[in-house]
């Protein structure tokens, strides 16, 4: 076989499947995109739009309320500071902001870690609570969404190894860092790496095609 | 030191890392098409896992944090090809300590067909493997030939199908790759193992071939007290121990 064709075998490394990452009309790109030149307007749009994950995110991973909402609060004036290195064609806004809002929730935890015991025990899962006001008819669409969202999710894990699942709780929704992955299972750091991105890896290519 | 930073791609996606590795990881990134290509992947997953825990937010924090913004400076977009690509703007670009090369497409199949030939797989459709995107296939191709075309590397068979165990001591890796590999039991993938000189066994990789029986994976690893490598079939997704009897095995 020659290179050409082996070449040709290699999917490309364009973006295709990932819907997301090339979507062109992402609206809350382009609000993004307006707040980091400054605009305030377009910044409340992108908070109405993506305030409940980055606190429902913050709740799930800091567990206190208090200071889910200081962590919420840091994330969402932080996507304000730096929304014009927002690329479009590197994600959607909904990633960006997201990716801001995980990594200072996983930073406090960790600044938190005297307090060990919430790294020991799960707390109960906190309910989604969108459903909860659903007064008016985009709140409704909104509750149906979310429900939607939801059960996705848990298509995704269902699609995971117990070790993957296992792998993801401890780093996603606990911030272990990898190190920390391999020492309290007792596996090989290369295995931890490898755990984490393979979980990921099909999250991925379980939601692909049905965003 | 083990200088395979691509491996951390998932972790870092997750924010799995510490400070120092966030920073090698970022510094690698900028000079790597790929990595970006593949974090974008990962990072719209992650993303959709945060979004299923949306929990409405008190009135009051709207309040506060556009209150917040409009005492809050915003950073200048970046410039031209200085561009961050992850959203980190707290924590200066890191120098490039540890860059690799971004290589082109064309230079990793030349070499890993280069080190297939050494290998004795000359002609083998390895790339093709079919299963993996396209952002995953090329990582995983292009660890496979730093692995591969590292000074210290040497290939030994694995006596499964016409596999091959590919490891160096200097990237700290060892590279599982071949074809002929016969199909694995229903539910079953392959499992590889380091066997150290103690008799303990370590879980390594899952693979299963592809349809034409390829397969490559790659495990980082110290190779430190390492005896042997195993591999054995096991339930899907690994086990933490074997489980079944070993199919393969290659003493160093």
């Amino acid at each position: 076989m020659s290179a050409e064709r082996r070449l040709g075998a290699v999917p490309g490394g364009d973006p295709d499947g990932h819907p997301e990452t090339r979507r062109d009309a992402d609206p809350l790109g382009e609000l993004l995109v307006r707040t980091g030149r400054g605009d305030q307007a377009a910044f409340e749009q992108v908070y109405d739009a993506l305030a409940g994950p980055v606190h429902g995110l913050a709740l799930r991973i800091v567990r206190d309320p208090q200071l889910a909402e200081d962590v919420a609060q840091e994330a969402l004036v932080e996507v304000w500071r730096v929304a014009a290195r927002f690329r479009p064609e590197q994600g959607s806004a909904r990633s960006f902001v997201l990716t801001i809002a995980h990594r200072r929730a996983v930073d406090r935890v960790r600044s938190e870690q005297s307090h060990a015991d919430r790294l020991l025990t799960h707390g109960p899962r906190q309910a989604t609570t969108t459903t909860e006001q659903a007064d008016h008819p985009e709140q409704v669409v909104d509750a149906i969404d979310a429900q939607w969202r939801a059960a996705r999710v848990r298509k995704g894990l269902a699609a995971l190894t117990p070790l993957q699942r296992e792998a993801l709780e401890l780093t996603y929704y606990k911030g272990y860092t990898n190190r920390q992955l391999a020492e309290s299972l007792g596996i090989p750091l290369g295995t931890a790496k490898a755990r984490i991105r393979d979980a990921m890896i099909r999250l991925r290519d379980t939601w692909e095609g049905t965003r | 030191m083990n200088d395979n930073v691509h491996s951390l791609i998932g972790a870092y996606a997750v924010d799995a890392v510490t400070p120092d590795e966030r920073t090698d990881f970022e510094s690698h990134l900028a000079a790597c098409e790929d990595c970006t290509a593949e974090l974008a992947g990962l990072r719209e997953a992650a993303a959709t896992l945060a979004a299923a825990e949306s929990v409405a937010p008190p009135a009051a924090l709207r309040a506060r944090v556009l209150d917040q913004i409009g005492r809050t400076a915003q950073l200048p977009p970046p410039t031209g090809d200085d561009a961050p690509v992850a959203p980190r703007a707290d924590v200066a670009p890191a120098s490039s300590r540890r860059e690799r090369h971004a290589w082109p497409r064309l230079a990793v199949a030349a070499a890993v067909a280069a080190v297939l030939a050494v290998g004795g797989l000359a002609g083998s459709a390895l790339l093709g493997q079919r299963g993996q995107t396209g952002e995953d296939q090329l990582a995983l191709e292009k660890d496979v030939m730093m692995v591969t075309s590292a000074p210290d590397a040497h290939a030994m068979d694995l006596g499964l199908g016409s596999a091959h165990l590919v490891m160096s001591d200097k990237m700290g890796s060892v590279v599982a790759m071949g074809e002929d590999c016969p199909e694995p039991t229903a539910g079953m993938e392959y499992q590889l193992w380091v066997v150290m000189e103690d008799g303990s066994k370590h879980a390594g990789p899952t693979f299963a071939p592809d349809s034409d029986g390829t397969f490559m994976t790659l495990m980082d690893m110290d190779m430190d007290g390492v005896a042997a490598f195993a591999v054995t079939q096991e339930p899907m997704g690994g086990s933490e121990q074997p489980t079944t009897d070993v199919v393969a095995e290659v003493g160093l």
